[in-house]
């Protein structure tokens, strides 16, 4: 579509508010991430410091660890929520009886507060007095009677983010209501060549929703690289580092002053999720936006 | 319509214009305080009664409204971003590690003027005790709580498993500590969660026995540092299973309800011991001097503690609300008051104050030890001068407890944070 020439004044005019929030909120702080991440600002004073910052970070096994524990989020969301999301939504999309109540239950931890769901979750994994030891125990597991889940190298990164299929309620709505666009037709016709409903939910529904699932993955990656109050709340990174993440890694430099550094792993996050978010459009093609 | 819509707009006109003229008129002084006594703590009830008391002397003057801050760590760490940003609390109750963080800012009022204008708080604080507070003449903080932190224990469970006194050096303690096991009971309360709180006070106490009370001076190439993780490694095998990640309140709850033997805290917990403990759990605890570590450069007796909270308050453009923080301030520290406070929660105040003769059985003990101690070190957090080692304290403490790394390896981790 051409531009007509007196059509731009009124063109900028309407996109000037949204330009100004935009430059306000979102590039100007990041121009200013950029430019404090070269420095050792502390809050008070900063001096340039080029790229010690960027250095010692990558020098640090806590972040290296803090970057590795957020690919591995992104990676279970992407093949495991996701998918159990969309395998529950197809289940769902059949509307057999209480299919409603299901939606609804699954759905809820989105509306519970997050910090509440997760002093809840730490709760059940407490290992003196945790519902999860003390049901292991009934079914004669008694090894796991006093197990630390969130404070064992081996079992905290795995407690953790088991525990965020929890929110595969999200994903399953989203693709569950893309499945409610699909025509009637399509299904009608399946009926008549002798098509069962498994048949229907792989050859039709899932085609037909692919772009929505795509779109899910995107947001979970999104979503799961920026986790931040499951992990401070329920170990705030440890025990050991070895349940730290990059948001908590930061917010850790800014509580000790090191904004600076905090800065630098901020570019650096920014910078990863870019390159994920690139590197799944190319995977996934234009299938997300048809 | 026209007329409808003038006669609500006159309306609306006149209730704004009511409203301001009344808040002119009043012109209160709000000051706010987020301030961590609060809930649980046991200083809630007096801090409330004296801020009660403070805003019905000074109605329509002055008013202090106080914002719940509930966790300690989080407070620091919201003062510490305010600090960042100048955006200062009028008044705030300061740890000991943010003082030269918060002095450098600038952004602090400087009570020193006050000192000099008013005879009170000359009056009130021991000798040299604002002098030292202050910086280059300025005094940012106005150093209010102090404290100590001896070992606590529950003399019930220690006769059970055959031991009257409490072991004065580290060998014989994890023997009592094999002994109480033995007997099925845990040990001792531990925590990494957090900022670590009780099990730091543990390894600062073997820190000064094993380096002596100016270890802090001798940097963390000092072999004192893997000689006290050595102790919290041994100390982490006799402690409960959920240790690593507990936070204050379940490493406190284990030896209120009678779970563990043995527990550090400061003064500010006593008033705790009878009103969340087990019936009679006050009577059967204990105080004593930590363990020494046979051949190590501190004394027996040695305690750790320090300056704990101090009272500060944001720079002020109007001198009115600065003299009203000032005049809560000094409410604050009157004698009197004080001595309500240390009554009602046990904690220890640096004010001059003349205490009840019917103080708390501990508190008194502590006192005591206090005065019979060659020396009281700083602990950990505040003595290694570096926020970001004291902040990477727990996580190279869960390390070594779950034998991720060796004490040499924990003493690194403290190092790398640097």
């Amino acid at each position: 579509m051409k531009i007509k020439k007196d059509e731009v004044g009124w063109l900028l005019l309407f996109i000037a508010p949204t330009l100004i929030l935009f430059t306000l909120f979102f590039i100007l702080p990041i121009l200013f991430l950029l430019a404090s991440s070269f420095t050792n600002w502390d809050g008070i004073d900063a001096e340039f410091v080029g790229f010690e910052n960027y250095i010692k970070l990558f020098n640090k096994k806590s972040f290296v660890r803090a970057i590795t524990n957020n690919l591995y989020w992104c990676i279970t969301a992407a093949l495991i929520t996701v998918p159990l999301g969309l395998i529950i939504a197809l289940l769902l999309s059949h509307r057999s009886r209480g299919w409603k109540v299901f939606r609804t239950v699954l759905f809820v931890p989105q509306v519970v507060s997050s910090a509440a769901i997760a002093m809840l979750w730490a709760a059940v994994f407490n290992a003196e007095y945790g519902l999860l030891n003390f049901i292991l125990d009934n079914i004669g597991l008694s090894d796991y009677k006093n197990h630390n889940w969130l404070g064992n190298v081996r079992t905290a990164n795995a407690a953790l983010i088991g525990f965020s299929l929890c929110y595969v309620g999200y994903f399953m709505v989203i693709m569950l209501a893309k499945t409610a666009s699909i025509s009637e037709d399509y299904y009608d016709a399946a009926k008549i060549d002798g098509a069962s409903q498994i048949q229907k939910d792989f050859y039709i529904t899932a085609p037909l929703i692919k772009s929505t699932f795509f779109l899910c993955i995107i947001l979970a990656v999104i979503f799961n690289l920026r986790q931040f109050e499951y992990v401070y709340l329920m170990t705030a990174g440890g025990p050991a580092n070895k349940t730290q993440v990059l948001v908590v890694y930061i917010w850790n430099e800014l509580t000790v002053q090191r904004l600076g550094r905090g800065s630098a792993a901020g570019v650096i996050m920014i910078a990863l999720g870019a390159m994920l978010l690139l590197l799944l459009r190319r995977i996934l093609k234009s299938e997300t936006y048809n | 319509m026209i007329k409808l819509i003038l006669k609500k707009l006159s309306i609306t006109f006149i209730a704004i214009s009511f409203t301001v003229i009344s808040s002119v008129a009043s012109a209160e002084i709000t000051i706010t305080w987020p301030s961590i006594w609060v809930g649980k703590d046991s200083k809630t009830t007096v801090i409330g009664e004296l801020i009660d008391e403070f805003n019905a002397a000074n109605a329509g003057s002055i008013k202090v409204v106080v914002e719940e801050q509930t966790d300690y760590d989080i407070y620091a760490q919201k003062l510490t971003a305010q600090i960042a940003t100048g955006e200062l609390p009028d008044i705030m109750t300061v740890g000991a590690q943010l003082l030269d963080v918060l002095h450098r800012s600038g952004k602090a009022m400087d009570l020193a003027p006050h000192i000099n204008s008013d005879p009170h708080w000359n009056n009130v604080y021991p000798e040299n005790a604002l002098q030292s507070a202050m910086t280059d003449g300025v005094l940012s903080a106005l150093p209010y709580e102090l404290f100590v932190t001896p070992v606590t224990y529950n003399k019930k469970i220690l006769k059970e498993a055959g031991y009257d006194e409490f072991p004065d050096n580290y060998d014989d303690f994890f023997k009592m500590c094999e002994a109480i096991t033995a007997n099925g009971k845990v040990c001792t309360s531990q925590m990494t969660g957090k900022n670590g709180w009780t099990s730091m006070l543990w390894y600062s106490q073997a820190l000064a026995s094993a380096g002596g009370p100016d270890i802090y001076e001798k940097g963390l190439d000092h072999p004192a540092y893997v000689k006290a993780f050595e102790v919290m490694e041994k100390m982490y095998q006799y402690t409960t299973s959920d240790a690593i990640g507990a936070d204050a309140g379940v490493s406190g709850g284990h030896f209120l309800n009678e779970r563990t033997a043995v527990f550090m805290n400061g003064p500010w917990f006593i008033a705790r011991y009878t009103s969340d403990g087990i019936p009679g759990l006050h009577e059967n605890i204990g105080v004593a001097a930590a363990p020494m570590l046979m051949g190590g450069e501190g004394s027996p007796g040695g305690y750790v503690g320090g300056r704990q909270s101090s009272l500060a308050a944001g720079k002020q453009s109007d001198p009115a609300k600065e003299e009203a923080i000032v005049k809560f301030l000094k409410w604050l520290t009157i004698p009197e008051n004080v001595a309500r406070l240390s009554y009602s929660s046990g904690a220890m105040f640096i004010v001059n104050a003349d205490l009840p003769n019917d103080m708390d059985r501990l508190f008194i003990e502590m006192k005591q030890g206090i005065s019979d101690a060659p020396y009281v070190a700083p602990i950990f957090q505040n003595g290694i001068g570096s926020l970001a080692v004291a902040s990477e304290f727990p996580q190279a403490l869960s390390a070594l407890a779950l034998g991720d790394v060796t004490p040499e390896g924990a003493v690194e981790m403290l190092q790398d944070a640097e």
